[in-house]
């Protein structure tokens, strides 16, 4: 957290020295993460904590920014930016055969100083970005034309689950909070914050569930979660995530079949994780053991995909009783027929 | 038929009941068939498409719901006989269950009469009154009330989350539907049981019941 230090001395620095203020000139930062840059447009202020989380924090300013002079911003030269496809040649092309390519840039979607990985975003975040121009209520609207429970699926859902090709998903938890006030009890999506109170200092987010802090959340981990009366406001929800990235937005003709998702075959995925909000506002995942989604009751009591998800015990259960329901016509008609003759004599 | 009896004929079953009869029986058939292409999809493709499935369980779910309360409504302020044909008295629970049950699993194989006798004000044997109080105002109510909620789940997420969780919900809502197919194949097959093998099932179509005649 160096520039809590440097930024002082520096910005007073600069206002004296500005505009030949060599040294400055080399850490953008002393200018660009301070606030009061602002002024000047909101666009130049650069987030610090999510800038440092980005991939391109390593490879610094000025590799992307080639041609800031050491006069800068006195030269009033308008600083170069790097073009995506120098890097991402392959994303590029990619994403410009699409259909979507001629709609959208790369920077409509990726703030190239808060990019993160798809491990570090939830479903929400990405579906913010295509909100941008894609509006929430027209896209449930044009979507339930033909989706069965368009709102749940697109508030559960991130788009890119059915608009861009992945050889597999992922079932993906997240925390959610009751909110109490509304209504019908609504839930909202969890914050760090929100998770605080049930953190004694310094603790990590996911030791809320993984209790012995060994990266990994067994089945009675959860169950203890999801039973303790501690944490009766958090409930886990779930969605499902493509488990790599493609830049192919296209409508995918398979995704009208509901059993793309909604069917339990001999490959379906049973693995799945939790995401946990972390402080800078990125997301962390936990895997959790194999089959918890399938547990009856307390493995994941607010996370059920229809005819995907459903436990097997049960269904045999079940079974056994509908099987109970027909036994009765099969034995008492049996022996209706073998003595058919005694109803007759009377 | 021995010497001496004849048959008459009583009107059991007024044209409100018998429609909600059928509309519910349609109903209930209807969902669980496509319930089960619902749960099992891998194993039962029926309708052609899941989506199909789901559209036609919520179209027979609503109907069901609809006719379920016009059925409360005919029975409590329109005919005002619910609780005189459908709740078990004293005499039924203390007897009633015990004489039945005997009759349907041993007497009847002896071939003796039933010792219920249909009238209409007691139209049902005690088995009959227990078993459609359990599943009129027991299984109906939570099978429905659950199917609606799973209907709505966005909208109703914190209720679903209070009630214990979308598992117990879906749970309990395919328990129950298996209970209702249980009921089905001893429902249809104790109607087979009356005067003729067809008695009851044509009392239930045309309203008329056919049976023995008895000294008044
Ligand atoms: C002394 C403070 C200061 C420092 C240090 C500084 N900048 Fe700037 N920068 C500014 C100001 C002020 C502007 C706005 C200039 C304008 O609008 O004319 C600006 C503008 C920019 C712009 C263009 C914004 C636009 O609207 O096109 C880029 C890109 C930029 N800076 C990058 C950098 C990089 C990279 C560094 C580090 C090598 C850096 N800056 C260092 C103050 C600074
Ligand atoms: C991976 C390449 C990359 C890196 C690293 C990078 N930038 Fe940028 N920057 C860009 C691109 C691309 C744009 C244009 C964004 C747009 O058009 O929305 C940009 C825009 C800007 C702007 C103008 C703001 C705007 O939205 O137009 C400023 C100021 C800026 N960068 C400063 C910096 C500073 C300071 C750093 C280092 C802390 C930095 N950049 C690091 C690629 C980069
Ligand atoms: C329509 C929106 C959109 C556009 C346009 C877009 N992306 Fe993405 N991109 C996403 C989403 C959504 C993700 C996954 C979530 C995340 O990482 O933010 C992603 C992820 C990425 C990743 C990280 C992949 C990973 O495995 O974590 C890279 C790299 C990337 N995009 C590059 C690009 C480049 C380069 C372009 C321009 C050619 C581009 N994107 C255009 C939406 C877009
Ligand atoms: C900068 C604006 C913008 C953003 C951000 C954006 N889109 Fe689009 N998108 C468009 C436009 C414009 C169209 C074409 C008009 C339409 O179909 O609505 C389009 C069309 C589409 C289509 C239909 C393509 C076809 O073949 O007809 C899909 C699917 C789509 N976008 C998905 C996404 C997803 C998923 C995201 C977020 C990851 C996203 N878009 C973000 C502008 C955008
Ligand atoms: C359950 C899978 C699914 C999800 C989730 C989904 N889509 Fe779609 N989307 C489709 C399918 C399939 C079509 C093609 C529908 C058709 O035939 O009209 C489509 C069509 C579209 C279209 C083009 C037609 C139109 O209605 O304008 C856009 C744009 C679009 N989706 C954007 C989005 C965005 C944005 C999101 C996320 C908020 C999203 N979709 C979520 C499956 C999905
Ligand atoms: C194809 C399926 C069905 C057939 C063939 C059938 C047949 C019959 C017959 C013959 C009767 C008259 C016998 C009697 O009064 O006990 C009857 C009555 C009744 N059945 Fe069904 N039934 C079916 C489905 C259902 C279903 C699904 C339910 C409830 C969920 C149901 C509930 C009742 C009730 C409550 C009565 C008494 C009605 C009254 O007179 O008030 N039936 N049924």
């Amino acid at each position: 957290m160096k520039w809590f230090l440097v930024l002082p001395t520096a910005a007073l620095l600069s206002i004296l020295m500005a505009p030949a203020a060599d040294a400055a000139a080399n850490d953008c930062h002393t200018c660009h993460s301070k606030k009061t840059i602002m002024n000047q447009g909101i666009h130049l202020y650069i987030d610090p904590l999510k800038y440092e989380l980005t991939t391109h924090a390593r490879i610094g300013c000025v590799s992307c920014h080639d041609n800031v002079t050491k006069r800068h911003p006195g030269d009033k030269i308008r600083p170069s930016r790097a073009k995506c496809q120098d890097c991402h040649a392959a994303v590029s092309a990619e994403y410009n055969q699409s259909m979507h390519g001629k709609y959208a840039d790369c920077t409509d979607c990726h703030k190239p100083h808060a990019v993160k990985p798809l491990l570090a975003v939830s479903g929400r975040d990405i579906n913010i970005q295509c909100a941008k121009c894609h509006e929430y209520a027209k896209t449930v609207k044009n979507h339930s034309k033909w989706l069965p429970q368009a709102t749940l699926h697109i508030d559960a859902l991130p788009c890119i689950t059915c608009h861009t090709g992945s050889k597999n998903y992922v079932i993906s938890m997240y925390m959610v909070k009751s909110v109490s006030g509304s209504s019908m009890g609504g839930v909202a999506l969890a914050s760090y914050e929100d998770l605080l109170p049930f953190l004694s200092t310094g603790e990590k987010v996911a030791t809320l569930i993984d209790g012995d802090g060994d990266g990994a959340i067994s089945l009675s981990e959860l169950k203890k979660f999801n039973t303790s009366g501690k944490y009766r406001s958090l409930s886990l929800l779930g969605t499902m995530m493509p488990e790599v990235v493609t830049h192919n937005y296209e409508i995918l003709d398979n995704r009208r079949d509901c059993t793309f998702c909604h069917a339990s075959g001999p490959n379906a995925q049973q693995a799945s994780d939790i995401a946990f909000p972390q402080q800078d506002g990125s997301y962390s995942r936990t895997p959790v053991e194999k089959g918890a989604i399938l547990d009856i009751l307390y493995g994941t009591p607010d996370f059920y995909m229809t005819g995907f998800t459903r436990n097997n015990t049960l269904s045999i259960i079940g079974a056994l009783i509908a099987a109970g329901g027909l036994l009765v016509p099969i034995l008492h008609g049996t022996l209706r027929f073998l003595t058919r003759n005694r109803r007759k004599e009377q | 038929m021995s010497e001496g009896m004849t048959t008459e004929q009583i009107y059991m079953t007024p044209t409100p009941v018998r429609i909600w009869h059928w509309l519910n029986a349609l109903g209930i058939v209807t969902l669980c068939i496509t319930g089960i292409q619902i749960r099992f999809p891998e194993y039962a493709n029926i309708f052609g498409t899941y989506k199909a499935a789901i559209k036609l369980h919520d179209v027979a779910g609503v109907t069901v719901s609809i006719s379920f309360f016009l059925w409360i409504f005919y029975y409590l302020f329109v005919a005002r006989s619910l609780v005189k044909l459908y709740v078990p008295n004293v005499e039924d629970i203390k007897r009633g269950l015990f004489t039945q049950a005997f009759f349907y699993f041993f007497y009847y194989f002896l071939g003796e009469k039933n010792p219920h006798t249909v009238s209409l004000d007691n139209k049902f044997n005690a088995i009959q009154k227990m078993s459609y109080l359990l599943i009129m105002f027991l299984f109906l109510p939570l099978v429905i009330a659950s199917g609606l909620l799973l209907m709505n789940i966005a909208p109703l997420r914190g209720w679903i989350i209070m009630i214990g969780g979308i598992k117990f919900l879906v749970d309990a809502h395919y328990l129950i539907a298996c209970s209702f197919f249980a009921f089905l194949c001893v429902h249809i097959y104790m109607a087979t049981l009356g005067h003729t093998p067809f008695s009851h099932l044509r009392q239930m179509w045309t309203g008329w019941e056919e049976m023995e005649s008895h000294p008044h």
